[in-house]
């Protein structure tokens, strides 16, 4: 899922600080589980945030409640008066989310209360890495289920590179290499040949590079009839 | 100007953490009147909610008492009580406030010392730190 | 409905007044809202002292009380039972400790006292309104099953002490070895699943090669001590290396072993996971004193990290060296390990003398044994947690020496640490004891201060899942959690972890805890 971290909140203050009606608005989704944005994290950043105030003698108000899905226009529509009520709107969304509110209401301010992210996998409760990066053509079919394009430093696809050593990154010598885990992998697969096919150099038009992407479902697209009448959220 | 006191609140575990300040009582140690004590089931129970709106509400300091982590009633709450002062500690740097003012204690319920030694601590640095933000209490 | 709440102010004999106005507090909880009774006795402890109070509580039609008095747990159980005939939830009786948190400790600041204790009063009173009535409840148990892991000396004890309570003993026992013990045995049994609570266990046994259901109330894991594997280094380069219980047994035959014997505390003598107990320096002393006593020409070398005779063993340590066994310490530093040059030779660094010895060694005996393989797959099967070593986990040594963490589930003998066989045929009976007398209850209780989930806030994050130690918050069929009650001891962990905020514990609810903690601090003294 998206994992995000809450940005330090002397950041979070500073962006703040010109703003006297605050409304901070978490999510229930990705954010509350990577314990980054939900409903105990907005409590927890409001009163730091009024400590701080206290300490300095400002005065600032505060509002913090959570939406079930913060990139989705309906849900926000719900707390509509409590955005446009407020002097700056704070989301401790992934920025999807924040983006999605500032997209709503353009002429409002809505700031990011979070850093997005990766696409994380919970190894243990508490750690989250990351195992891919959206490049919009998965081929861990031919790599035993380990994606290199994340897992590698160098997103190499005929690894390993000249520096592994002792299963070791020699980029990131903290994490392990992913072509040796691909070639473990796909030993006990006993596929160890595709490891010999020679991968062709990738079309990158798939992932961000080829510029930002829209994922288009025709068939379940609401035709012009299916959405009058509900122009109020389109 | 006033004499000002300070304000310490515990948030002590209704086991052990009790246990220790009953039997200080009892024994006859003399305490700061300044000290609170609201009482939870475990110390697991404690919110970082709970330990800043405490800040939020006047308190100069806050601590939490719970067993002793290798026994612990609810066998692992104390540990989650430590984690949570932690990441509340942490929180009171990023903002600028002296994280001296949180601390988490553990005692055992026959140890008469332990909860003198912890107000008698959490005291001394609310009275050198003075109140969050200075000046004269509302 | 409106809150009726009765103020009970104890004087603890003369301690209050001595300190405190008594007047003021009790007019202080008069004028207080929704107070409509405040009475004062000598001491609440004396169930004589209260019947006043309990007949206006009845007559007033009290719906929740509020004492001022002295340590909760001294008091409650008795003053709850005494509301409790005057139709008071007993939940909504609060305790204030007025003794231990305002008198004895301020004894020379009475002003402060005074004002500390009108804040506390306020402060409870504005609790008490806040709280909600709750209920316990009961759950039959269906079977009046005790179903023991493992028939050694533990679990065949275990067998004829919980048998005594009158309830159905079943023996598992992993190998084919005929038995003789109370109840039904099963033979080439072992636990592959369960799932229930304590008081209603549903277990999953493989007997043979067929899996069997069977209803369980209560479970005994005796499973032992690792007696037919030797794991670690030290185990591996000594081909034929015995533990100490097997050379017992062999001298017992009469057979002479050859000497020099060389004893070491553990296979793994470098590691991190192998704990040494109490086991090894027991039975050691008295394997190596009685070997001595019959071969004194035999050199006998006992090497080992901490020597922890317990208790009278003490004396055996002093008997063991007059009689001229040599004792070796060493450090992780120095660690036992076979000369690689003489594989009959060991190589220890002697930590008080700073020198190295190689002691020539015929016969090398480890006395303590690893955890049971088993463990890991009961611990899995029953949802309890394991120590860092791969024991069984306890509840805690002190309550619950032969408890598990979870309700229902006993654990004794090796399965916990290496013990002799005697220890663990008390652990076993003790067990066996307690599990008798839960099950013999024949009904379960639980509920009251437990916690409750909203499932419209869940993010089904699975954190609470991971942190209980209760096996109480679990994935129901909304895909959201739910909290098996049976199993909830009401400690919040999962509360004051959950992102989401979605679960609540009565009556500790983060508003109530605020609320206190604000009105506290509010107070000027």
């Amino acid at each position: 899922m998206i994992v995000a971290k809450r940005k330090p909140l002397n950041e979070i203050a500073e962006m703040l600080a010109p703003y006297k009606k605050v409304t901070v608005i978490g999510c229930r989704s990705c954010v509350a589980i990577c314990l980054a944005g939900g409903e105990k994290e907005v409590k927890m950043l409001v009163s730091a945030l009024k400590v701080k105030n206290k300490k300095e003698g400002k005065k600032q108000e505060f509002e913090g409640f959570v939406v079930e899905r913060q990139c989705e226009k309906e849900w926000i529509k719900e707390v509509e008066d409590k955005v446009l009520g407020s002097d700056v709107t704070l989301s401790m969304a992934c920025s999807l989310g924040a983006q999605t509110i500032g997209d709503m209401y353009p002429i409002h301010l809505t700031f990011p209360g979070l850093n997005t992210g990766i696409f994380g996998v919970p190894e243990e409760q508490g750690v989250w890495s990351e195992k891919c990066v959206g490049c919009g053509n998965c081929i861990i079919h031919t790599t035993g289920g380990i994606c290199p394009i994340s897992r590698c430093a160098k997103s190499m696809l005929n690894g390993p590179c000249g520096g592994s050593a002792n299963r070791k990154c020699e980029v990131n010598l903290e994490i392990d290499c992913a072509w040796a885990a691909i070639y473990d992998r796909l030993k006990i697969q006993n596929r160890l040949d595709l490891i010999e096919n020679v991968t062709p150099a990738k079309d990158w038009s798939t992932s961000h590079s080829g510029g930002r992407r829209t994922y288009v479902r025709e068939d379940a697209r609401l035709t012009p009839h299916q959405k009058k009448g509900k122009e109020a959220v389109q | 100007m006033a004499e000002r006191k300070p304000k310490v609140i515990g948030f002590c575990c209704e086991k052990h953490g009790m246990d220790a300040a009953v039997l200080s009582a009892r024994s006859g140690k003399q305490l700061d009147a300044s000290v609170r004590i609201v009482q939870v089931p475990c110390t697991g129970r404690v919110d970082g909610i709970h330990l800043l709106k405490a800040f939020e509400d006047g308190a100069d300091a806050v601590f939490v008492l719970g067993c002793l982590e290798k026994n612990c009633y609810y066998d692992t709450g104390s540990i989650e009580g430590r984690k949570r002062v932690g990441y509340v500690k942490q929180m009171l740097t990023e903002v600028g406030i002296e994280k001296e003012r949180l601390e988490m204690f553990n005692s055992a319920s026959s140890n008469a010392w332990a909860f003198p030694d912890a107000v008698s601590k959490m005291v001394d640095i609310a009275k050198k730190l003075g109140p969050i933000g200075g000046g004269e209490r509302q | 409905m409106k809150a009726k709440v009765q103020v009970v102010l104890c004087r603890c004999c003369t301690e209050m007044p001595a300190l405190l106005n008594m007047e003021r507090l009790q007019k202080l909880a008069a004028e207080s809202n929704n107070v409509v009774s405040v009475m004062t006795v000598d001491a609440a402890c004396d169930g004589k002292n209260l019947a006043p109070a309990i007949n206006e509580a009845k007559e007033k039609e009290i719906d929740r009380a509020v004492v001022f008095a002295c340590h909760k747990k001294d008091i409650s159980p008795a003053i709850v039972k005494a509301y409790r005939r005057a139709g008071v939830n007993e939940f909504l009786v609060e305790f204030v400790n007025m003794r231990e948190e305002v008198v004895l400790p301020h004894m020379s600041e009475p002003e402060r006292a005074q004002a500390k204790a009108e804040t506390k009063m306020k402060a409870a009173l504005i609790r008490s309104i806040m709280l909600a009535p709750l209920e316990r409840q009961t759950e039959e148990m269906k079977t009046r099953n005790v179903v023991i892991i493992g028939a050694g000396v533990a679990g065949q004890a275990a067998a004829h002490e919980a048998s005594k309570a009158g309830v159905h003993t079943i023996l598992l026992e992993k190998t084919g070895k005929s038995l003789k013990a109370p109840g039904i045995i099963m033979t080439n049994a072992q636990l592959v699943g369960a799932s229930g609570y304590g008081g209603n266990l549903q277990l999953k046994i493989k007997a043979g090669e067929k899996i069997e259901n069977l209803g369980a109330a209560a479970v005994v894991i005796a499973t032992g001590g690792g007696w037919t594997t030797l794991k670690g280094p030290l185990a591996k380069s000594v081909k034929d290396a015995v533990p100490l219980y097997k050379f017992y047994e062999q001298m017992q035959t009469g057979s002479v072993p050859k000497g020099p014997i060389v004893v070491v505390d553990t296979p793994d003598p470098a590691g991190k996971t192998m704990k040494v107990q109490d086991y090894a320096w027991d039975d050691t002393l008295e394997t190596t004193i009685e070997l001595k006593k019959k071969h004194p020409e035999t050199q006998i070398f006992v090497i080992f990290q901490e020597m922890r005779a317990f208790g009278l063993s003490e004396l055996a340590y002093k008997e063991a060296a007059e009689l001229g066994i040599k004792f070796v310490r060493y450090d992780k530093g120095g660690a036992p390990k076979v000369d690689p040059k003489n594989p009959g030779v060991l190589m220890v660094k002697d930590f008080a003398q700073g020198e190295l010895l190689n002691i020539r060694f015929g016969t090398l005996v480890f006395a303590s044994i690893p955890p049971n393989e088993d463990n890991k797959a009961i611990a899995e099967a029953l949802r309890i947690p394991m120590t860092m070593d791969g024991a069984t986990r306890r509840g805690s040594i002190q309550r619950w020496p032969v408890s598990t963490p979870r309700s229902g589930v006993f654990v004794c003998g090796s399965a916990l640490f290496p013990k002799s066989r005697d220890v663990a045929k008390a652990e076993g009976a003790a067990a066996g004891a307690m599990a008798g007398e839960f099950v013999k209850r024949g009904r379960i209780e639980f509920g009251g201060i437990v916690a409750l989930v909203t499932q419209e806030k869940c993010s089904a994050c699975l954190t609470c899942i991971r942190t209980c130690p209760y096996e109480a918050p679990f994935i129901g069929t909304a895909s959201k959690v739910e909290i098996r009650v049976q199993a909830c001891q009401g400690c919040g962990m999962c509360v004051g972890i959950c992102p989401s905020k979605a679960i609540e514990l009565h009556n500790y609810t983060d508003d109530q805890i605020a609320e206190e903690a604000r009105v506290l601090l509010g107070g000027d003294f």
